[in-house]
């Protein structure tokens, strides 16, 4: 981390980025199965529970000694603790919008443009603690592609079933 | 029609501000437990609100095979992997990678359950992403 202004991310980086999105598809595709089982709310209620256990079991398998005091790393402050209270009431947003014209499609093409609004402005100004990241024109080409892409396959890909 | 519009761009903004505060929380902690607290946190909102709106826990949640509770555990892995990455790729890297791997991931799955899908818009949109990628690891 000591040096933030790397123009070139590791491609193992990315590749793990793009391979957490297709854990992302399948988390999605059986918090929905659930969904359909119980409800929205209660599906994003348990998932947001045995995750917490999960995480709990995998924690504890993995605890080695408490790192010294001497490990200076600096102190979250109280409000990086809220970002399930964001992840939660985002869950509770797009089960409403898909039930609504915009139907899945227009969910998924306007949170990504919600996504993509926030991630340059966090890029731009370090928001929240994290470090500032330069954007260079190919940074602006890769996001323009990735968009454009998505949002074929969201907007004509998916819309033969309709 | 103009509150869901406002609705589905600010869950995209929540989204980011998520993964945003969990990695700031990781850089203090660890990925794990960052994912840790983004869940048992939205656990006790949803409880909160589940027990205050009713209707929590519906009939047919028993009904459910156990395959269809297994996100949870998978999203654990997921936040910490986000959380992980976004201090070493950024903000912008971190959420087109996603996104990327998440429709192209997605068409796959579409193709394999046969969801009927418009081919060449899904194929192209692939090789948009893709291309992307390839841009993005450029020096």
């Amino acid at each position: 981390m000591s040096n933030t202004e790397t123009q070139r991310p590791n491609p193992l980086h990315l590749l793990a980025a793009f391979g957490t999105g297709g854990l992302l598809t399948l988390m999605v595709f059986f918090n929905g199965e659930l969904g359909r089982y119980a409800s929205p709310l209660f599906s994003s209620w348990a998932a947001h529970g045995t995750g917490t256990v999960a995480a709990a079991v995998l924690l504890a398998v993995l605890w080695r000694r408490r790192p010294k005091a001497s490990d200076t790393k600096p102190r979250a402050p109280l409000w990086a603790y809220l970002g399930g209270l964001s992840g939660a009431i985002t869950v509770m947003l797009t089960s409403t919008t898909v039930n609504t014209p915009l139907g899945l499609a227009g969910t998924l093409a306007l949170g990504l443009a919600g996504q993509v609004v926030f991630s340059l402005a966090a890029d731009l100004w370090g928001l929240f603690g994290l470090p500032k990241r330069k954007l260079l024109p190919k940074d602006f080409g890769a996001l323009g592609l990735v968009v454009a892409g998505s949002a074929l396959i969201i907007l004509v890909g998916m819309g033969a079933g309709a | 029609m103009i509150a869901p519009i406002l609705f589905a761009l600010l869950a995209g903004l929540l989204v980011g501000l998520s993964r945003q505060l969990n990695g700031r929380l990781a850089i203090s902690t660890s990925p794990l437990i960052a994912s840790f607290w983004n869940h048992i946190v939205g656990f006790a909102l949803l409880t909160v609100l589940g027990l205050i709106i009713g209707g929590l826990i519906p009939a047919g949640a028993g009904d459910a095979p156990w395959h269809a509770y297994i996100g949870g555990p998978i999203g654990v892995v997921f936040v910490a992997a986000g959380s992980w990455l976004i201090a070493r790729i950024g903000a912008v890297n971190t959420a087109m990678l996603v996104i990327g791997g998440q429709m192209v991931s997605g068409v796959a799955l579409d193709l394999l359950r046969s969801v009927p899908t418009t081919l060449w818009a899904s194929a192209l949109g692939v090789l948009l992403i893709l291309g992307g990628m390839a841009l993005a690891q450029r020096r």
